[in-house]
């Protein structure tokens, strides 16, 4: 007991002594839990190297483009455009156009019954390219794919559907990023714009895909440089596209032309 | 011996040419890419139709960053801050690679003011990346360079003493810079950082 009140002063070497094991020992403690961080660190390193590596290297998910034959919807441009209208109306109007693209949504809505109507007076055909580049904007379903073979699909074998479809796609068109409407809720809306079910019940063949696919190289190719592109004759029109009139105006003025 | 090439790089980074060097060229990196960014949003001022479009590089989406309300947070575009700021650390670093040594409490308001710039620049790449969903790269370069100008603005404060830390809080930070923890944590950070980027985005491309 009165050890512990009095603990023997250590002479002054071995104080300066134990003084110096324990800063030696606190260096040591430090330079061992710094060595212990750098291999922890090097191996999170290492980890995400393998994470890098692996998303640049998975194959492509099953979803992706299959290779298949290159069919070409009847009455099909060139160039990749389904053409509606009477081959001999004065005016061209080209309309490049993702069925995903919220931009696209807004010229149809804002323009749609005015193409309608410049077609059916015979002023106006239109060329119609549905592109797909917007396919990632869908989670994962290739909405732009789906919806652009759909629309050529019903071109290729109820032409006199196409129109009302096409309208009808941008009416209803989802939300950027949502998987998009499924290949039953298409059909639905190919039957309301009158496609028979003979030609519905091909949608899910994507018949249509590798075309749609080039399609979309060809437009970028032909220097669009996005979504929606709108041409008159072969001219940019460069009017607000979003609100009705400067378009129809436009198509107006090149057919008294 | 890898020991002695180990000790060479040690030195090798805790030279004061490799430090400002670091700081320089990572700010020079900043400034040329806050450059592009503020063109981009002088031109898009110019006619704000040409975003109203789904372009050829839509990644994820047609909302590009640079139309968000993120990108000018305080009424101008973000990138203008880097305009003015960058020149302010390339001339510090340049006068440190000459010779030139600061007073502390300089050193000290370029570590506050950089500190804001680099959460500034990490609540944009949340914002861009989870929220607006688009990819912009010289973003994230920006993100990149400011990271690293601001690791070695604190190694060097840390190194100097130039933080007024407590003593203890001093001797740990200068014993953590020593063992070159900074730098293995910059560069966690910084692949955390590209990982981040390249999971979500690669497969979007391809």
């Amino acid at each position: 007991m009165s050890n512990q009140k009095t603990p023997p002063t250590p002479s002054r070497g071995t104080r300066r002594e134990e003084l110096r094991r324990q800063q030696e020992a606190a260096s040591a403690r430090a330079g061992r839990l710094a060595r212990a961080t750098w291999i922890v660190g090097l191996a999170v390193i290492a980890v995400m190297a393998g994470i890098m590596v692996w998303a640049f290297t998975r194959p492509a998910d099953p979803g992706a483009a299959a290779p298949g034959a290159l069919v070409a919807p009847a009455g099909a441009t060139d160039a990749g455009a389904v053409v509606v209208g009477q081959e001999s109306a004065p005016v061209t109007v080209t309309i490049y156009a993702d069925f995903m693209c919220p931009y696209c949504g807004q010229f149809e809505r804002a323009n749609g019954g005015d193409l309608a109507a410049a077609v059916s007076a015979g002023t106006a055909k239109l060329e119609l390219h549905a592109m797909s580049f917007l396919d990632n904007a869908s989670s994962g379903t290739r909405y732009s794919t789906r919806a652009a073979n759909a629309f050529a699909t019903v071109a290729n074998a109820d032409p006199a559907a196409a129109m009302a479809f096409y309208r009808l796609l941008f009416e209803q068109q989802p939300a950027e990023n949502t998987p998009g409407l499924t290949d039953a809720q298409l059909t639905d809306l190919a039957r309301q714009a009158g496609a028979t079910e003979a030609v519905t019940a091909s949608f899910a063949e994507g018949t249509y895909q590798p075309w749609i696919a080039q399609v979309t190289q060809k437009a970028w190719d032909s220097g669009v440089k996005g979504t929606p592109t709108v041409l008159i004759n072969g001219q940019t029109f460069t009017g607000d596209p979003y609100t009705a009139g400067p378009l129809a105006a436009a198509i107006a003025q090149a057919a008294g032309a | 011996m890898p020991s002695a090439a180990l000790a060479a790089l040690v030195r090798l980074r805790r030279s004061n040419g490799w430090i400002w060097g670091t700081m320089l060229f990572s700010a020079l990196i900043s400034l040329t890419a806050s450059f592009v960014l503020s063109v981009d949003a002088v031109v898009l001022a110019a006619d704000p139709r040409a975003a109203l479009a789904c372009n050829i590089n839509a990644v994820l989406s047609c909302g590009t960053v640079g139309t968000s309300w993120q990108a000018s947070l305080f009424g101008f575009p973000n990138a203008f801050l880097g305009l003015a700021a960058e020149p302010v650390v390339i001339t510090i670093a340049v006068a440190s690679l000459g010779g030139v040594r600061f007073p502390r409490w300089f050193m000290l308001s370029a570590q506050v003011v950089y500190t804001l710039g680099v959460v500034f620049a990490y609540w944009l790449f949340f914002q861009s990346y989870f929220v607006i969903g688009a990819l912009c790269p010289w973003c994230l370069l920006v993100t990149l360079s400011t990271t690293l100008v601001f690791t070695s603005l604190t190694h060097v404060n840390i190194r100097d003493g130039n933080l007024y830390l407590p003593p203890r809080a001093s001797a740990a930070a200068r014993a953590f810079v020593d063992a070159g923890l900074d730098a293995l944590l910059v560069t966690v950070w910084l692949m955390a950082v590209v990982t981040m980027v390249v999971v979500k985005y690669v497969p979007l491309m391809t």
